[in-house]
């Protein structure tokens, strides 16, 4: 299995409906438009997302994880760097939380809820796709490296990982912020995708 | 991380050990069936909403919480049927349950709230709902607290910042040209001055050399606030530097019609310490009775034994009782209309006692409302032996101890 079979474009627009969606729920959340772009996206076997996040990344970085399984199964991350972080919290909450640029206990929370709606909606998109029901875990926030990061992903137990990694940008009324999510997908999961995003284009 | 974060997979006889677990851990655990049916409520949400698990398993929730059906907390429970777990932070729901705050916060009608609603498993297929709810009231609180607290601290350094770069240049412009202009009539450049007229521009001379000093000396707060304010300790005699710091407000209380006193004692007091900061705190706290005072009398007492202390006593207007406890907070005078009429930075008094501090000893007042006030500063006979450095890190919650 290779990466280049995946239709790059579908998968995009697979993504766009999941961030739509997400943007969709954060404005009635938070009372305020939010657009959540999609500037690029790899696909690459894992052992290459390191140093492409190396060049992407600095410093700590805060996380949301999920564990999604189903049909297919791996685990989803947002990730931000932890600066851009604490923005986004108090972009989200006009100011409310992550005072000092801290990310305090209920900056975490609100950053969880967040990761929490954007996965789901982007994995919910891969389910609709799929026609699968996907089951997620609890979601949860750490502040940790890039090496720790990798480390805790948590995938099946297949010799061959892939990485589905895509730039994303939140546009708020009162500034932006950049981050990636990261979902890591066995072999299995991601030819599952790849054939159903070959159909979807089909039909 | 767990090695297994699988949504939760419970067999029936493990709900009521999932429930006391919520116990020990204080948190509400709600499980529910497919139809949103109550079918587990622990002892800690019978305590928070006063009811028991006998009165609500077997109903169906949202008859129980009418306000829920048609809302997000709906929505969630739904899409955990489905599948999905949802995050509740309390920052843009309140709470998940309308229960009441806990006592004691007054400012939360409802408990302020985190939760968890996640599907239950049962052999790959959702058998239910399991809802952890988490009471965060007191945390939001001290949150808050917390977030004041810094917004304050912000709006301080920030006025700080532009105190700093706007009043140096403010005051040291004509200052420079007072001095260049006093020097010129002292020399006699323009013409003869008589020996009376000497005396005087040496004193308006002296005292515009003082001003810059203290344009120097709030320019260094933020160096002594930080510790990193150097001492230049030598031997002093005090009661002369009393009697110099007399001399220097002698022509203001003969204008304003005021009686100003010093009482030293008989014989020479010598002290090492910095003489350059111990006469600003004594002309800072003179210069303030004397702004303030418009009659009566200004008093500067000196008493030495193992250490030596000055009472500035005036019969001004006095400070009320909640205005001392912020009195030596930087940037604050107490009544703005005095700013405009009185001037001032509102640097003087806790500069002077940081330096206080700094000497290895402190500065306290006291004061009635329209009975006039009284600061007592006291210094150890030797300063700079101890830890001088930590002592101007001192914070008013250590204080340094009564003279």
């Amino acid at each position: 299995m290779t990466t280049d079979r995946i239709d790059h474009d579908a998968l995009t627009e697979l993504f766009n409906i999941g961030l739509h969606r997400a943007a969709a729920s954060l404005s009635e959340l938070t009372g305020q438009r939010i657009v959540v772009d999609l500037p690029r996206l790899w696909i690459c076997p894992i052992e290459e997302t390191h140093q492409r996040l190396l060049e992407l990344l600095n410093g700590d970085l805060a996380t949301v994880h999920q564990i999604f399984k189903g049909s297919v199964t791996g685990d989803a991350v947002l990730v931000l760097e932890y600066q851009s972080a604490a923005r986004l919290a108090d972009l989200m909450t006009d100011g409310g939380v992550a005072a000092g640029g801290r990310l305090d206990q209920s900056a975490r929370e609100v950053l969880t809820e967040v990761g929490n709606v954007i996965l789901s909606s982007c994995l919910s998109a891969f389910g609709d796709m799929l026609h699968v029901t996907v089951t997620f875990s609890v979601p949860r926030i750490h502040v940790e490296s890039l090496e720790g990061l990798l480390r805790s992903l948590q995938v099946d137990n297949e010799d061959l990982h892939f990485a589905l990694l895509a730039a994303t940008r939140f546009r708020l009324t009162e500034g932006e912020v950049g981050g990636y999510l990261l979902i890591a997908v066995g072999m299995t999961s991601l030819a599952l995708i790849t054939d159903a995003l070959a159909a979807r284009e089909e039909s | 991380m767990p090695a297994d974060e699988s949504p939760i997979s419970l067999g029936a006889e493990s709900l009521p050990m999932l429930h006391d677990l919520g116990e020990v851990l204080e948190l509400g655990i709600l499980t529910l069936d497919r139809e949103l049916t109550v079918r587990g409520w622990n002892r800690w949400l019978a305590a928070a909403s006063g009811a028991e698990p006998s009165e609500v398993v077997g109903r169906p929730l949202l008859e129980l919480f009418e306000g829920l059906r048609g809302g997000p907390a709906e929505e969630a429970l739904r899409r955990a049927v489905s599948g999905s777990t949802t995050v509740w932070s309390h920052r843009f729901h309140r709470y998940f349950l309308p229960l009441p705050a806990p006592p004691g916060h007054e400012g939360f009608a409802a408990m302020q709230q985190i939760a968890r609603v996640t599907p239950l498993m049962r052999g790959g297929a959702v058998d239910g709902v399991l809802v952890l709810i988490q009471d965060v009231t007191e945390r939001v609180a001290r949150e808050e607290e917390l977030h004041e607290a810094l917004r304050r601290a912000e709006v301080a350094s920030q006025a700080k910042s532009d105190f700093l770069a706007s009043m140096s240049h403010e005051l040291r412009t004509p200052l420079s040209a007072i001095v260049g202009y006093m020097d010129l009539l002292e020399g006699e450049m323009v013409g003869s001055v008589a020996p009376l007229q000497k005396t005087y521009l040496g004193r308006v001379k002296s005292a515009a050399h003082h001003l810059i000093s203290i344009i120097e000396e709030i320019l260094t707060f933020s160096r002594v606030e930080a510790g990193k304010e150097p001492l230049h300790t030598e031997v002093v005699e005090v009661t002369a530097l009393a009697r110099d710091v007399e001399e220097l407000f002698e022509p203001q209380a003969l204008r304003k019609g005021l009686t100003l006193s010093v009482a030293v004692p008989d014989g020479p007091v010598a002290v090492r310490t910095d003489p350059t900061k111990l006469r600003q705190i004594l002309i800072n706290l003179l210069g303030n009775a004397m702004k303030f005072t418009d009659a009566g009398r200004v008093c500067l007492e000196m008493e030495a034994t193992d250490r030596v202390v000055f009472r500035i006593r005036d019969t001004g207007p006095g400070i009320n009782a909640a205005d001392l406890g912020r009195i030596f907070d930087p940037f604050t005078q107490l009544d703005q209309s005095l700013k405009r009429t009185k001037g001032g930075t509102g640097l003087g008094l806790p500069v002077s006692r940081r330096l206080a501090h700094l000497l290895g000893g402190d500065l306290r007042v006291e004061s009635t409302a329209g009975q006039g006030t009284t600061f007592t500063l006291w210094v150890p006979r030797t300063s700079g032996q101890s830890s001088p450095a930590g002592d101007a890190r001192r914070t008013d919650a250590e204080p340094a101890g009564q003279p």
